[in-house]
């Protein structure tokens, strides 16, 4: 099947599948999860080179084309919505609108595969417009806040698809067309640095708005916080992803250092991608500090996505040939960490029907499956060997401390210790400790919710020791964009990953762990048995005291011996009083608002008719002088 | 095979090692504040002792989390180079960022298996000690950096051979100090036991241990201290046979330990603060100055 008829029929099923849905949103449900299976084996299948053409809109072919970047980034997508709609078959059965849930996740994915199979910027755009408004109506169907959430979104979203659109305009202009490789070639002869870099930074804004970098960072919190809990784990594992591939669209497929390689900034990396690598290393400080003081768990993940966005930016923004592997690889790890982080939280909140850390507790009892997942997501999360979240990190590192690049490295190990921070808060404050007596009856979910958690992990865990599958199309990709292509970084037949200051094998970490593990468990068995605690005793004996160490004390009610409120109290101290972003936007749109209020007040309520007469006057001079 | 001899000799030198010089420790403390202390196999017996006794158990991820946590430890600990190239039992894996987070695993599987113990004081004892790890971490981590870029290896073994002509202490005195006041943090001395306190958290994360659990994890914190020190030797103090390695390991042990017996303990953000203070600043510099090639 050709690519453009994959894409048009996709769309087109998502609507009957509203329809099924209508009828039975259990059958729709599968019926949508057979199609992503069959989207992961179609990826497969295809070559790179392949071209397709979907059409012709104002005499602009819209062409379509598969590359390493494609196939890489649409199976990391199609990982996390494929498992994303596994999960939903039984968790749609807690929500309003199962059917329309259908329907529009599948035009997202839809809309997800034309923008990494665009070969020009208006089939991106076009396409990109799909993905966005339908997640963006997605959104809406969680909680009563989620309204605003969209609406927040939707802005947001916006102000970097029309800065996008304008950059693709000016290009168009000026080179005459809007393919993505022929607007490279052009720019790298253009002598005017002035309009290269407003074009590199107009199409990269779209980019910045949908991966959540700083400035325009704040509707992930909102919107992750309160879309429907499945759907978050798609917001955060993929749609961000969308960004990052726009970013690395302007920053690598439009060569970045060629095109502006007469203003290097330092360390032969140019101003423009240092501007960037500035906000992302500035989202990761944000998203970082924010997200060890939430006492929303959802809102923990979702700054953990602004800070991670920043670490993908990062990478990619160097051009440094292991810095550019890092950042991609790291789209992959942090897709799959995230993904499985919010399906756990959907699970808790399937069953606890609360998202508020200090409210929870000791799940580890009643949910231990999901609590393994959740626990090997966060060390693929934190950078932890032998998760493959290491891998991406160590290489961002080696590019950064290679380029001689301190603040910026201070700050990604400032994100990564931090990040041992907040993912352990959920941890000790969600899953382990004591169970609330609210909860004793609390049961896992089940295997249908619990499979989709269990096989990301795994990947993860496999890509971590064995990492040469994924860095293929990643090596592919450097290849394609002429990243210094006769270097070599996956070396797998010494099983060897090369940094410029190093090697290092992961299946022999990996062992090395394994080997220390049997160690500890042989000693563990050789000495005398333990005694069992039952941490359970006051769940199921009223008036039975807690069984551990209280100094003495007889405490018999759980809740009160649960440490989980302001975890990290000590430093949250240290800056509660923080600027706000957040607070300035919103005294901006209070601001346009008030004004607002008084033209209403002043020149609407006394007279409508005068009101308009003078609109249409001034629209008419805006449209005479031509401003 | 001898890659794995010599990381089981790593294993068994590192137990016996450091847990004599905690033992001598404890009675150069004991001598600093005018008592007589204990034996220096004290430690020896204390362990012992404990892996002897009858312990409870609070649940799978208890178990589990002192798994990891040894498990990561004597991992790290068999990559750990020791002071020259023929000690160095992976010389293709012994990057600092492996080591570095290797090291992770461990500390994060005992903060788990302790919190799983549901004391509140052991999750105080952890969010003390990851806070604690936000301040020791970033001026070590600038000063490695700045080594790295320096000398353009991130290799343990051959920063270590690379130091031939001088030591890197000597190269980059400022980065030394600096490394060694983060070592002093990792160490968890004082004044930098704020996340086991025993007057304040009843321990914190060892509330709960009893019999071989806390055995087991003395056993891992024992493996920790001899990979926290040993990359300080090798990447501050250069190379030579195993004799010198073992003389410099116990010299930086010493220093430690007698600073920390006059010093009384810091309150957590006080910890950041001094941490983020000079340090950190210091820290900065000395990446300047390797910057600008201003390097003794």
């Amino acid at each position: 099947m050709a690519m453009s008829t994959l894409l048009v029929s996709l769309v087109a099923t998502s609507v009957v599948m509203y329809f099924i849905s209508k009828a039975s949103w259990k059958i729709g449900a599968i019926l949508n999860f057979l199609i992503g299976i069959f989207l992961i084996s179609y990826v497969f299948a295809l070559s790179t080179g392949t071209t397709s053409e979907l059409g012709t809109l104002f005499g602009q072919k819209l062409q379509l084309i598969w590359t390493n970047a494609s196939y890489y980034f649409s199976l990391v997508s199609l990982l996390v919505i494929v498992s994303v709609m596994l999960f939903a078959i039984k968790w749609l059965d807690s929500q309003k609108y199962p059917a329309a849930f259908n329907m529009f996740l599948l035009m997202m994915t839809a809309g997800s595969l034309g923008v990494f199979m665009a070969a020009d910027l208006i089939t991106l755009y076009i396409f990109w417009e799909i993905a966005v408004l339908s997640s963006m109506l997605i959104v809406p169907m969680g909680k009563k806040e989620s309204r605003k959430a969209a609406v927040v979104y939707a802005v947001m979203s916006a102000s970097g698809t029309y800065m996008y659109l304008y950059g693709a305009f000016l290009a168009f202009q000026r080179y005459g067309t809007l393919n993505i490789s022929e607007i490279a070639k052009h720019m790298v002869s253009d002598p005017s640095t002035g309009i290269k870099a407003t074009i590199f930074l107009l199409l990269a804004s779209a980019g910045i708005a949908k991966s959540g970098i700083f400035p325009l960072h704040t509707w992930l919190r909102i919107a992750h916080g309160n879309a429907p809990d499945a759907f978050s784990a798609v917001l955060s594992g993929q749609l961000v992803k969308l960004g990052s591939y726009v970013l690395m669209v302007s920053v690598a497929a439009l060569p970045s250092l060629k095109i502006f390689s007469n203003i290097p900034f330092y360390s032969g990396i140019p101003a423009t991608n240092y501007f960037l690598i500035a906000l992302g290393a500035t989202s990761i400080i944000i998203g970082t500090l924010m997200a060890i003081k939430q006492d929303d768990m959802k809102m923990l993940i979702a700054f953990s996505s602004v800070a991670n966005g920043g670490y993908i930016l990062i990478g990619i923004g160097t051009m440094d040939p292991i810095g550019f592997e890092g950042g991609v690889l790291h789209v992959f790890n942090h897709a799959l960490a995230a993904a499985v982080i919010f399906m756990a939280f959907a699970s808790v909140v399937y069953r606890t029907h609360t998202k508020k850390i200090s409210e929870l507790g000791g799940l580890i009892h009643k949910m231990p499956i999901t609590f393994l997942a959740y626990l090997f997501a966060i060390i693929s999360l934190a950078g932890i060997p032998p998760m493959s979240g290491f891998i991406s990190k160590w290489m961002i590192y080696q590019a950064l401390v290679r380029k001689g690049m301190f603040i910026t490295a201070f700050i990604a190990f400032f994100g990564s210790i931090g990040s041992f921070l907040y993912v352990f808060r959920p941890l000790a404050g969600v899953f382990l400790g004591q169970l609330p007596k609210k909860y004793k009856d609390v049961k896992e979910v089940s295997p249908i919710m619990w499979l989709p958690m269990v096989i990301l992990v795994t990947i993860s865990l496999i890509i971590g020791i064995w990492p040469f599958p994924i860095l293929k199309p990643i090596e592919g990709m450097r290849m394609d964009f002429g990243i210094a292509p006769t270097m070599k970084i996956a070396d797998s037949s010494h099983w060897l990953i090369k940094g410029f200051a190093g090697n290092w094998n992961p299946v022999l970490v990996f062992n090395l762990f394994l080997i220390g593990f049997v160690i500890a468990y042989i000693l563990y068995t050789l000495f005398p048995r333990p005694k069992k605690v039952d941490l359970l005793a006051p769940h199921k004996k009223e008036g039975a005291p807690i069984n551990i160490y209280t100094g003495g004390e007889f405490i018999y009610n759980p809740d009160l011996y649960q440490y989980n409120t302001k975890f990290y109290a000590g430093f949250e101290r240290m800056y509660e009083k923080h600027p706000s972003w957040e607070k300035l936007l919103e005294m901006l749109a209070k601001f346009f608002y008030d004004l607002g209020e008084w033209v209403h007040g002043w020149f609407f309520r006394p007279s409508p008719s005068a009101y308009t007469f003078w609109v249409t006057l001034t629209i008419l001079i805006v449209f005479w002088v031509r401003w | 095979m001898v890659a794995a001899y010599k990381a089981l000799f790593n294993l068994v030198l590192g137990f016996f090692l450091v847990l004599s010089l905690e033992g001598v420790g404890r009675k150069i403390t004991a001598r600093v504040q005018r008592r007589i202390g204990p034996p220096w196999y004290q430690n020896f017996i204390d362990v012992f002792k404990a892996l002897s006794k009858h312990p409870f158990s609070n649940g799978w991820v208890f178990d589990f989390g002192v798994l990891m946590a040894l498990g990561g430890a004597m991992a790290t600990a068999m990559i750990v180079p020791m002071g020259s190239t023929t000690w160095t039992p992976f010389p293709n894996s012994d990057n600092f960022f492996v080591i570095m987070y290797l090291f992770a695993v461990g500390a994060l599987g005992m903060a788990m298996g302790m919190v799983g113990s549901g004391n509140p004081w052991a999750s105080i004892g952890v969010s003390r000690a990851l806070t604690q790890m936000l301040g020791y971490e970033l001026p070590y981590l600038i000063v490695i950096s700045s080594t790295i870029f320096y000398y353009k290896t991130a290799s343990i073994h051959k920063l270590v051979e690379l130091q031939k002509n001088g030591w890197n202490l000597l190269v980059m005195p400022l980065g030394g100090i600096i490394a060694f006041i983060s070592l002093m943090g990792m160490l968890g001395k004082k004044p930098f036991d704020i996340s086991t306190a025993p007057a304040e958290i009843a321990s914190g994360p060892m509330t709960e241990l009893s019999g071989k659990y806390l055995g087991l994890l003395h056993i891992m914190h024992v493996f920790a201290m001899f990979v926290e020190v040993s990359l300080f030797v090798d990447v501050f103090l250069g190379g030579g046979n195993l004799g010198w390695y073992l003389v410099k390991f116990i010299v930086v042990w010493v220093l430690a330990v007698l600073i920390s017996s006059v010093l009384p303990r810091f309150r957590i953000e006080q910890m950041l603060k001094f941490y983020w203070g000079v340090p950190l600043g210091l820290a900065f510099l000395n990446a300047l100055f390797v910057l600008l090639g201003w390097t003794l």
